[in-house]
């Protein structure tokens, strides 16, 4: 069923088999939930401040 | 690649059906991906020794185009001068793996354990590629975090009574690899957790603290919709619900 022969397709294929059995770790960054918890916070509070007092127009 | 990737993922769903007692068929693969042999034997290739994973780990008779599917990736596909290790050890496997299910009498029941890697495995299984293997330098010499990547692309070799130097370095070092594991599961690397949790399952001196039955089980949930990753979750949960098994090197002498 499965010819044993390498043929023209099989050779074109080389590469992508190469790079499948050979990867690279994939990227990742870890992500502190302390820091987010902090992040958030400190957003929530800018938006919920009250505006910056801005001089009367006379 | 995105072609090769469809395949691989065709052919590791059927291995993954075969592995839940469904059925299996890599010619089924070949018919969904259009009659595309070329494009099955670079799946299988990918994929390595794991093409015969079922009939490895439930001790049952390689089904015919399973064997001649891996017979002709191991022809079409051999490592070069320049191949990287996991490459050639890779292809090792596969022709481990072909040794195996050939060399066995495919319906005489074995006295030895009862998935079926390790009670093939004999003294007198003829070994085409040699019980050495490529060079494990690097392995040996990486950092756990690396280690953990290299094993992980080689889960394949993970089976039980496994023989290979990369398994005697995994049973070396089952903290890093845990370590590895638990690193690979934050950064949410499915493959690389799956395959570490693979290797987990087949090596001893596993810190219980881990929790590895859990954490397989949260890889899959999270990962498993990639047939890659529950191909290797399913193949340790089925290695370890099925212990004790003949030992790999190293097993038993965990530190």
């Amino acid at each position: 069923m499965f010819s044993a022969e390498p043929t023209q397709d099989l050779k074109t294929l080389d590469f992508d088999v190469e790079e499948a059995l050979n990867p690279t770790e994939a990227e990742g960054t870890f992500r502190d939930s302390r820091e987010c918890a902090a992040l958030l916070l400190l957003a929530g509070a800018l938006l919920l401040s009250p505006p910056t007092p801005r001089p009367k127009k006379s | 690649m995105k072609q090769l990737s469809g395949a691989v993922h065709d052919l590791a769903s059927e291995l993954v059906s075969a592995l839940r007692g469904g059925d299996h068929s890599v010619a089924g693969t070949t018919g969904s991906l259009g009659g595309d042999e070329a494009l099955t034997v670079a799946a299988a290739r990918t994929l390595g020794a794991d093409v015969l994973l079922p009939s490895t780990l439930l001790r049952r008779p390689a089904p015919e185009p399973d064997v001649a599917v891996c017979r002709a990736a191991v022809h079409a596909y051999p490592p070069g001068p320049q191949s990287s290790p996991t490459v050639a050890w890779s292809h090792w496997a596969m022709e481990r793996a072909l040794a195996h299910v050939t060399a066995v009498p495919q319906h005489t029941p074995s006295a030895a354990g009862p998935l079926g890697g390790a009670a093939t495995d004999g003294p007198d299984t003829p070994h085409p590629a040699g019980n050495g293997g490529p060079d494990v330098t690097a392995l040996r010499e990486a950092t756990w975090q690396a280690f953990t990547h290299q094993l992980s692309v080689l889960a394949a070799l993970a089976v039980p009574g496994a023989d290979s130097a990369v398994a005697a370095e995994a049973a070396r070092r089952p903290v890093d690899v845990s370590r590895g594991f638990v690193r690979a599961v934050r950064r949410r690397d499915w493959l690389q957790a799956a395959g570490a949790g693979r290797w987990l399952a087949v090596i001893d001196g596993v810190p219980p603290t881990l929790g590895l039955d859990a954490g397989l089980r949260f890889v899959l949930r999270m990962g498993g919709a990639d047939a890659r990753v529950a191909l290797h979750v399913h193949a340790a949960l089925l290695m370890r619900a099925d212990t004790p098994y003949p030992a790999a090197p190293g097993r038993g002498s965990g530190t």
